[in-house]
């Protein structure tokens, strides 16, 4: 894709991306809960949900429904204002991230001839800022813990300052391995270095595994799920949460998720770059789609760990990986 | 014309954030609004151009230092107002202001002083090929402030290396598998028998 | 077995096998070793792959598992206790119950009331017979005791209701004339269930 061939970007495009990429992501995160349940009852031999309208397809529906006419709790000894921008933070900060990342292919809307860009705003340095939004999303579940005065939620929030504040280090410095073989921090860049057919996951498989566990541990999913986990904090910081407060967390939490897939395939997979028949959108839908998948497999497979073990894993496993891994890709890259 | 709304948006919301975090009691609103000012100040960044600025202030400011202030904040509660205890207020006062016309002083400088020249990261090099905003701090951090930036690197070794010595003085060390502590307790419980026994004769 | 071994009731941890554990590595190098094994084991792929293999089973190899309760039942065995079934004769459709009243007698919980009275053929009939459910325990005591097996345990196990007295009148027992043809024989305690061949399974022999 040479970005010279491509029309103007206009302002009108960008806001009709941003009102694509809000509507389309959030019906995504809301329809993940299906899949999820349904993904997770087939692995169990199970049918999932059925009954809401064919194979429960409407599901979603039903639960819309529900989330929004439940009563809306406010304990009373919470922080107010805090306990309700919390969960604001969480499905905000999960959207803005999406903002500097390649959602869908771009296309020219044909009647009023408006060109609707693949990325929203392509700064220069889209992987940092993505990983920086996901770092500003900590403060949902943080303040959230913190406001709802529950010892729960403080655990939780406590879990989550650990938790995320551990993995992003694991996040930036194995994507920091591909990033100096590309030399650029802009998803377009990554893209067009894998043109060629060759993805970045053949030069970089450890630190493709590395971010893939630190993507886990920043999406708060299965074999990280401290933050939440019922079996030990109740429900850690979304204990006190009720209605659609609740509800956005768990859109943030789809969010972030898609936002990971994006990010690996991307980086790690080749991009949106035709690959033998298949055309590019198809291509980069699948990806995200089977990340998505393995994600709700991996949930469906293996046993969450401790926190220490968390910790222990972050600390003395990953974090030396993703150095040693850097350092060898820069003496590859010095000497040949 | 954007630029000048964004700009007042941001300088406006900064400012009014801060002044929560100075004047509030409640120590969630200040560490969260201080944590807002942080992204706001991300904007402002954006605004003049520095996109790698404005996303280092996020991830370093917004995700790891205020992250931190939080972690501390787990040990009391949160969502009580705090008492503050000035016994010198006029001291408290001098200090303040003195700090604030230190700041004045500071950032006026460059706009007084002819000498001071401050390297911008252009948009373009010499031969008129666009440069990246990273690269141009990469260059500029490796070649102008090389010295500087070794000693920072430097400091922060030294801060980790004693970072990791304070804390992990004893950190092989389970109080719960630990036989010398469980030998204490025999001890002690065979003080106490012994007395008991002096007591009963 | 010899008696000495058949009489020590003291089952515990004589006959017991310990697995062959490895040792907590306690050297910084175990550790590390530990840590490398683990890591390029293949366990978590089979976990992986495990749960990839059920879902292609109850997709493509119709072994879901789930029953859709309400429109689809478990045969349940002949041993369930329900609610009762007045039974017929299966020749001449009469009531099968002779209104000797054991079952009454026999009601531990005293839920069974009969009123008999003589017909003009100055046999004995029932005029009355209710089995009171707030207090019946189904025991099936009434059903082990009657002479005729005129009254046995049905299949009806669902037994939410607007009433009690919905399911505890004599004509809700009784079979229908017009279904008499479907009454089913009461198999007797002990009947094992008649999907018990589907449900064997191997005991394994060291248990």
């Amino acid at each position: 894709m040479d970005s010279t061939m491509l029309p103007e970007v206009t302002a009108v495009g960008v806001i009709i991306k941003a009102v694509l990429i809000l509507a389309v992501i959030a019906a995504i995160a809301g329809f993940g809960t299906y899949i999820e349940r349904k993904i997770l009852a087939f692995m169990q031999r199970r049918l999932g949900p059925q009954h809401v309208g064919p194979y429960g397809l409407l599901q979603l529906a039903a639960d819309g429904i529900k989330l929004f006419t439940k009563e809306d709790i406010i304990p009373q000894h919470a922080n107010k204002i805090i306990f309700a921008v919390a969960p604001v933070i969480t499905a905000a900060t999960a959207f803005i991230a999406l903002a500097a990342v390649p959602v869908f292919p771009g296309f020219t809307i044909p009647l009023v001839d408006v060109y609707v860009p693949s990325i929203a705003s392509d700064i220069n340095v889209g992987i940092l800022f993505v990983l920086g939004m996901m770092a500003a999303g900590l403060y949902g579940p943080l303040l959230a813990g913190m406001a709802q005065a529950n010892k729960w939620g403080i655990l939780g929030s406590a879990r989550t300052a650990i938790q995320f504040l551990s993995y992003e280090v694991v996040t930036g410095l194995s994507i920091l391995a591909p990033i100096m073989m590309v030399g650029s921090l802009s998803f377009v860049d990554f893209n067009d270095y894998q043109a060629d057919g060759t993805w970045l996951v053949v030069y970089q498989p450890v630190a493709f595994v590395l971010f893939l566990i630190a993507g886990f541990a920043e999406t708060n999913r299965t074999p990280f799920d401290l933050l939440e986990h019922e079996a030990e904090v109740i429900s850690g910081y979304v204990t006190e949460y009720s209605g659609m407060r609740w509800g956005l967390f768990f859109i943030g939490e789809y969010a972030n998720m898609i936002t990971i897939g994006v990010i690996a395939s991307v980086v790690f997979l080749g991009g949106y770059n035709d690959f033998w028949i298949f055309p590019g959108w198809l291509m980069i839908i699948g990806k995200i789609a089977f990340s998505f998948f393995f994600m709700l497999w991996v949930r469906a497979a293996w046993p969450h760990v401790r926190p220490d073990q968390l910790m222990w894993l972050c600390w003395k496993v990953l974090m030396p990986l993703a150095v040693i891994n850097v350092v060898i890709t820069g003496l590859v890259m010095m000497i040949i | 014309m954007y630029e000048v709304i964004a700009f007042y948006v941001f300088a406006v919301s900064t400012t009014i954030l801060f002044t929560i975090t100075a004047m509030s009691k409640n120590v969630l609103y200040a560490m969260s609004s201080l944590a807002a000012g942080m992204v706001m100040i991300s904007g402002l960044f954006f605004l003049l151009g520095a996109d790698f600025l404005g996303v280092v202030q996020l991830i370093v400011y917004v995700g790891a230092v205020m992250a931190l202030y939080a972690f501390a904040m787990m040990f009391f509660d949160a969502t009580k107002d705090i008492k503050e205890r000035h016994q010198n207020a006029p001291l408290v006062f001098l200090l303040g202001g003195l700090m604030a016309v230190l700041f004045v002083v500071m950032f006026s400088a460059p706009i007084i002083g002819d000498n001071i020249q401050a390297l911008y990261p252009y948009a373009v090099d010499e031969f008129g090929n666009s440069i990246k905003n990273a690269e141009y701090v990469g260059m500029i951090l490796f070649t102008k402030y090389l010295i500087p930036f070794e000693v920072a690197a430097v400091m922060l070794l030294v801060a980790m290396i004693a970072g990791i010595i304070l804390a992990g003085k004893k950190m092989d060390y389970s109080l719960t598998e630990c036989e010398v502590s469980d030998e204490e307790l025999k001890v002690e419980e065979l003080d106490i028998a012994e007395k008991l026994k002096k007591e009963e004769a | 077995m010899s008696l000495e071994q058949f009489k020590n009731r003291n089952v515990g941890t004589q006959n017991y096998v310990k697995l062959d554990l490895a040792h907590t590595p306690t050297t910084g190098w175990g550790q590390f070793k530990q840590v490398v094994g683990r890591t390029f084991k293949p366990e978590l792929f089979v976990g992986l792959w495990v749960t990839f293999r059920e879902m292609g089973n109850a997709l493509v190899g119709g072994k879901m598992h789930t029953t859709q309760y309400p429109f689809e039942k478990l045969p349940i065995s002949p041993r369930y206790r329900a609610i009762h079934d007045m039974l017929r004769l299966m020749e001449s459709g009469n009531y099968r119950c002779i209104g000797c009243g054991l079952c009454e007698k026999i009601c531990i919980s005293n839920c069974i009331s009969m009123e008999t009275k003589y017909d003009e053929n100055q046999r004995k009939e029932v005029s009355e017979y209710t089995i009171n459910f707030g207090r019946c325990i189904f025991c099936g005591y009434c059903a082990e005791v009657c002479p005729e097996l005129a009254i046995v345990h049905g299949p009806r196990y669902e037994t939410a209701s607007e009433q009690r007295a919905s399911f505890s009148l004599f004509e809700d027992m009784l079979t229908p004339i017009d279904k008499l043809n479907l009454q089913q024989e009461y198999d007797g305690f002990g009947a094992i269930s008649p999907n018990a061949d589907e449900n064997i399974k191997p005991t394994p022999l060291a248990y």
